[in-house]
């Protein structure tokens, strides 16, 4: 049956959705057919997730129409959502990570009055369910000791368990390695062969053209566009996505590395750090890092980098090894001294470690230099030379502000991320750490964000870039690391850099086995 | 975020004390008062003479302290529950200096209860700061706990060492003259301390909006993560903020036993640390919204002192409508979320249809 | 004889404390403080005290202990839960609006008299049988009807959170609302109604001060032991097992600083003896380390964007 034939299963028309400070959705039209992958592709911020969330019944539009199999009906809830066989695998895993697997599943079944409550037999058909679509996984394993793509599995698992036959997926590659997502692929297929349909959220261009049948490109809220994967180019989707021409993204291999090979300014010898659940999350690691050099850590997360940059900068104890910072050493010590000796740190997670959201830009711009002069004296603060210099800031970076006063809050994400780096780049005389500096940002902020990188790196300072996103290392680095279990599995110069070999060392093979 | 309309919600503090005052006047009709005639009274008696308004003040001042003590702490986002046992604690140290030292002159006399019942006062709030710190205790637990356990200190001493010559009441002699605070307003019973109290607020706005400290301790509150990361030392903060807190609930001891009582009996003032967070919530832990609350209450507790012997309202009935009040302050909070959040929905449909146009 | 005593004095001294504190696993598990619970330990023994005293019976004062309790529930579970404000302060200004009305309405309704009014307490019920038993038998088994219901609700709350589906729930909002939220429960929901039936227990756990215990109601009746409970809760690691073992060694605390109260015992002063049980708190506090807290205890469940 060729695809326009088949039977639309679910078919959403005139979707709008505000929320508070922005119309997030207005008035979209999508339809998904059985048996097919719908790919839903958009930058960060595009809807994709919101309209997908309206599907499942977490949210509640303010206006449109939602039918299934030709019925008109109220999605209210997730329970509604899921009797109608509509499941959904979110990108933050809506699991509990202190209980088991069999746990987890059970309460995702447990407004289905035709499942019994018997842990046992439970996980018989968690076993059963996994040998069919090769999703294997202990059911009584704790969620929170299983790696990433284990936890997906349950996330999976959950929604079959509950008999969906439309699995929406929220971009679910983000925490997998290459090999992994084409095992998740695989599954895609196989849950597609029996009659099924997918939709899959992505912002990732390649992956969409390897997967779907058919891609819709999201922007600002609004259907842009609806291809057939065989009529579709990257060229145009990107465009679609970004909406006017995209320069060609330029290889930043051009612009010369001004590595001084001398002495690393960075050394790290045999660390040890523990995890919070008392393992070794950093297990002897060594690292050497140079001025004037990007080197991205590639890994997948969960393998150490999160305690690794933690324990560079005075937030976990290092329990042996050293850290050491063109020879001054920096083990263990406090993060005020560390700030003081030039290191920069641009957080992961930039709400809840790089900015309070309640104070000023001023005030957050400053948060790391407050106690110094100019901007305080004997304990004072001096308004005058923090504004002053607030003031200079916001232009040199173009900071989209009302006025220097305004609660970051209101910032938009890409301009909260501007206060965040040029604060540390600021702080950052000898060393930059980079954690996934682009995330939740559009490709306008994102590539300024990556400018910024290379400025730094180009007055000769050290580099630390660590990322989930494999292409942004790849385009960054000078030298690439591939952490795995926290150990430092090879050290790749950009110019010997293979695709294979970095997703195999990702997984923890090294090309001695 | 700034626009005209949020003049109006600003006053939100206000609305809601006259909501709580309502609700009070709807429990009063049920128990067949008048709730009209109740709160003329109450305003009729607080400003009927100069005695009746200075004492306004004078019933305001421990208020302030033991609001700015709550309100200090929360804006680390800490919670100091036990200003009430600091409050003792600094009425201990206050009335020993005050029996044993009186032969000093009365400058020098005042000044050391003063320091003494802030330095103790501070170091019992202290203890509970690093606890904080060294174990990562609960200091709401703690600094509850802490009050009973100043309580059964303050007990033991007031009916031991410190106990009155007569050795009859659980209390202590009455202190020398030289001890006694200086009244502003002679006659009355308003006191000297009302300057140190609004001196104390003054210093809070201060230390908190001017100072490299009031920064740290506003970052720690607002996020903590982002602090630790700016290299700011939270467990120097905990420790430093209880000090701080508790040295204003000691503060209030001072004012107490040396202005207004004379004497240190047992038992006494036992809802000031509570009210104290009511009155830091009312004010929304802003040092001059303290001030204003403290003054509220204690035109309400004058008031309605005397208006309680005049109806039939119980002096108890008071506790009632402080309750009240708290309530609606918090409910009003949520009001004004919801309120703003409307007004941003509308605003944007409006936009979004000036767009398709 | 005197171990005998003062086993049987541990076991009444803590049933309030198990009942409150297994009250408090049953709604911090969700995720919800229940800072109110001094103040509704306060209004239970209030309300029992009234109803036990017009009535004469004491079943009508521990359904009018519930009911408040129900009723203070539905107060702070509406502003905390659905309102979402922030616990503490909600929970501080119902503790003040607790005293405050505990005290007026006995005031109105009985003045402020000289010698304070009193109820007979709660009988001993001995079970038979087994209250024969030697030493276990006198301390266990023979205790008023709320101690025999705080040993049956230790086990009916471990069956309920690790047997049942409803315990699953309740486990899961206070982890990970999201996950919760995902399955289609309404989270708010379950927090409202742990609340409310926590609240429920409170109210009973207050009774027993006043009617169960002393027969009397005075307005620092219960002088903190709500708090205590609160603790315990923490200390005991959220599980009915743990809340059981904290509140008897409470209870014991209790116990012992009544015995040497009564006893005339003097090289402790007795002021320092009533406040053995806070120290013993502080104590715990400090030297504990919360490892299993629910990870969302606190924190109001905000859905984005929405209903």
């Amino acid at each position: 049956m060729s695809l326009e034939d088949r039977d639309i299963v679910v078919k959403m028309t005139g979707i709008t959705k505000y929320f508070p400070g922005v119309l997030a959705l207005d008035n979209v039209d999508l339809s998904i057919k059985k048996g097919e992958v719908l790919a839903l592709l958009g930058e960060n911020g595009a809807g994709k997730s919101t309209l997908m969330r309206i599907l499942y019944g977490m949210y509640r539009p303010d206006g449109g129409q939602i039918k299934v199999n030709g019925q008109v009906v109220n999605v209210g809830s997730p329970k509604d959502a899921m009797e109608l066989g509509i499941g959904m695998i979110h990108q933050h895993f809506t699991l509990v990570p202190v209980h088991s697997v069999v746990e987890n599943v059970a309460l995702g079944a447990i407004t289905d009055p035709k499942r019994s409550f018997s842990m046992e037999e439970t996980a018989n058909e968690i076993e059963k369910l996994g040998q069919t679509y090769g999703l294997e996984v202990d059911p009584f394993a704790i969620v929170n000791q299983l790696p990433v793509e284990m936890q997906q599995r349950v996330e999976i698992l959950k929604a079959l368990y509950r008999g969906a036959r439309v699995l929406i997926m929220d971009e679910p590659t983000a925490v997998l390695t290459p090999q992994s997502t084409e095992m998740l692929f695989n599954f895609i297929r196989d849950f597609r062969k029996a009659g099924n349909s997918v939709i899959f959220i992505s912002h990732k261009l390649n992956e969409v053209m390897e997967i779907a049948d058919r891609i819709v490109v999201l922007r600002s809220g609004r259907v842009i566009g609806e291809i057939p994967r065989e009529k579709a180019s990257e060229q145009e989707l990107a465009q679609m996505m970004v909406g006017h021409e995209l320069g060609e993204i330029k290889l930043r291999a051009e612009s010369q590395a001004v590595v001084s090979k001398a002495e690393p300014i960075l050394r790290i010898e045999n660390l040890k750090v523990k995890g919070n659940l008392g393992h070794w999350a950093v297990d002897s690691l060594d690292l050497e890092i140079f001025a004037g050099e990007i080197h991205g850590i590639a890994g997948v997360s969960g393998n150490g980098q999160d305690e690794l940059t933690e324990a560079l900068y005075g937030l976990r104890p290092v329990s042996e090894g050293s850290i050491s910072l063109k020879g001054t050493p920096l083990t263990n010590c406090k993060t005020r001294d560390i700030i003081d000796l030039g290191v920069g740190y641009i957080p992961a997670d930039r709400h809840r470690e790089g900015l309070v959201l309640d104070m000023s830009v001023e005030e957050n711009l400053v948060l790391k230099g407050f106690d110094l002069s100019p901007f305080s004296q004997k304990g004072i603060l001096q308004e005058g030379s923090i504004r002053q210099y607030a003031t200079q800031v916001i232009e040199s970076y173009a900071i989209k502000t009302p006025t220097p006063d305004t609660p970051v809050r209101y910032l938009s994400g890409g301009n909260q991320q501007k206060i965040v780096i040029a604060r540390e780049v600021a702080v950052a005389k000898y060393l930059l750490i980079a954690a996934q500096p682009t995330r939740g940002l559009d490709i306008g902020s994102t590539d300024y964000v990556h400018q910024m990188l290379l400025r730094a790196r180009n007055e000769g300072k050290g580099v630390l870039l660590i990322s989930t996103e494999l292409s942004e290392i790849l385009s960054l680095s000078d030298r690439i690391s591939v952490i795995y279990r926290g150990r430092i599995l090879k050290t790749i110069d950009r110019r010997d850099v293979n695709i294979d070999e970095i997703g195999l060392l990702m997984m923890g093979v090294t090309s001695e086995q | 975020m700034r626009s005209d309309r949020h003049i109006l919600l600003t006053l939100f503090p206000v609305y809601s004390v006259i909501v709580g005052l309502f609700l009070s006047g709807l429990m009063m009709l049920f128990l067949g008062q008048n709730p009209l005639i109740v709160y003329r009274d109450i305003l009729v008696f607080a400003f009927r003479d100069i005695y009746n308004i200075a004492d306004i003040f004078a019933k305001a001042v421990p208020l302030i302290f033991t609001g700015l003590a709550f309100g200090f702490a929360y804006r680390a986002s800490l919670f100091n529950i036990g200003a009430q046992g600091q409050f003792y604690m600094g009425c201990l140290a206050s009335v020993s200096c005050s029996l044993y030292l009186s032969f000093l002159p009365k400058p020098l006399l005042l000044s050391i209860c003063l320091l003494s019942s802030l330095i103790i006062g501070g170091l019992w709030g202290s203890l509970i700061g690093y606890a904080k710190a060294r174990f990562n205790a609960n200091e709401f637990l703690l600094s509850l706990m802490s009050t009973y356990v100043a309580i059964a200190i303050m007990n033991f001493l007031i009916r031991g060492p410190l106990i009155e010559a007569k050795g009859e009441y659980p209390q202590t002699d009455v202190i020398a003259q030289s001890a006694w605070i200086p009244l502003l307003i002679p006659h009355t019973r308003m006191h000297m301390g009302l300057i140190l109290a609004l001196l104390v607020a003054a210093a809070v706005y201060f230390i908190l909006w001017k100072t490299t400290l009031g920064y740290k301790i506003r970052a720690v509150g607002m996020n903590r993560n982002a602090a630790r990361f700016a290299g700011i030392d939270e467990k120097k903060i905990f420790v430093s903020v209880f000090f701080i807190s508790g040295a204003f609930a000691g503060l209030a001891g001072f004012t107490e036993v040396n202005g207004i009582q004379h004497m240190l009996v047992q038992g006494f003032n036992p809802m000031i640390g509570t009210e104290g967070i009511g009155i830091a919530i009312l004010g929304n832990t802003h040092p001059f919204g303290i001030v204003m609350s403290a003054l509220l209450f204690g035109a309400l507790k004058v008031g309605g002192a005397l208006a309680v012997q005049v109806s039939n309202i119980s002096s108890s009935f008071l506790g009632i409508m402080e309750g009240f009040v708290m309530l609606s302050v918090i409910i009003s909070y949520f009001v004004r979320q919801r309120i703003m959040s409307m007004l941003e929905k509308r605003r944007l449909q409006e936009e979004s249809k000036v767009k398709a146009l | 004889m005197i171990i005998e005593g003062l086993l049987a004095r541990t076991i009444q001294m803590s049933t309030p404390l198990i009942i409150g504190a297994l009250a408090e696993v049953l709604v911090e598990r969700t995720g919800v403080m229940n800072i109110a619970i001094e103040g509704i330990f306060l209004l239970g023994a209030w309300a029992s005290f009234i109803g036990t005293y017009y009535t004469g019976s004491h079943l009508i004062g521990l359904v009018a202990a519930v009911a408040i309790g129900v009723f203070a529930g539905l107060c702070y579970g509406y502003v905390t839960v659905n309102l979402k404000q922030h616990q503490i302060v909600t929970g501080t200004a119902i503790n003040i609006l607790a005293v405050g009305l505990a005290l007026y309405f006995y005031r109105v309704l009985f003045g402020v008299p000289l010698i304070p009014l009193t109820v007979e307490p709660l009988s001993m019920l001995n079970i038979p049988l087994l209250s024969g038993i030697p030493v276990i038998g006198e301390v266990l088994f023979r205790q008023n009807v709320l101690t025999y219901l705080a040993f049956a609700l230790i086990f009916v709350l471990y069956w309920l959170l690790f047997k049942t589906k409803a315990g699953l729930v309740i486990r899961s909002t206070g982890a990970n609302p999201e996950a919760v939220d995902a399955a289609g429960i309404n989270v708010d929901s379950v927090r409202f109604k742990a609340v409310l039936c926590s609240s429920a227990l409170c109210g009973l756990a207050g009774a027993f001060y006043s009617i169960g215990f002393l027969g009397l109601f005075t307005e620092d009746i219960i002088g903190g032991r709500g708090w205590i409970a609160f603790a315990i809760c923490f200390l005991g690691n959220w599980n009915p097992i743990g809340a059981a073992i904290g509140g008897l060694i409470f209870g014991f605390a209790d116990a012992v600083s009544i015995v040497i109260q009564t006893s005339g015992f003097k090289l402790i002063p007795n002021e320092f003896v009533i406040a053995i049980p806070y120290i013993l708190t502080i104590v715990a506090t400090i030297s504990r380390k919360e490892f299993r807290v629910p990870e969302y205890l606190g924190i109001p469940y905000i859905k984005e964007g929405g209903r």
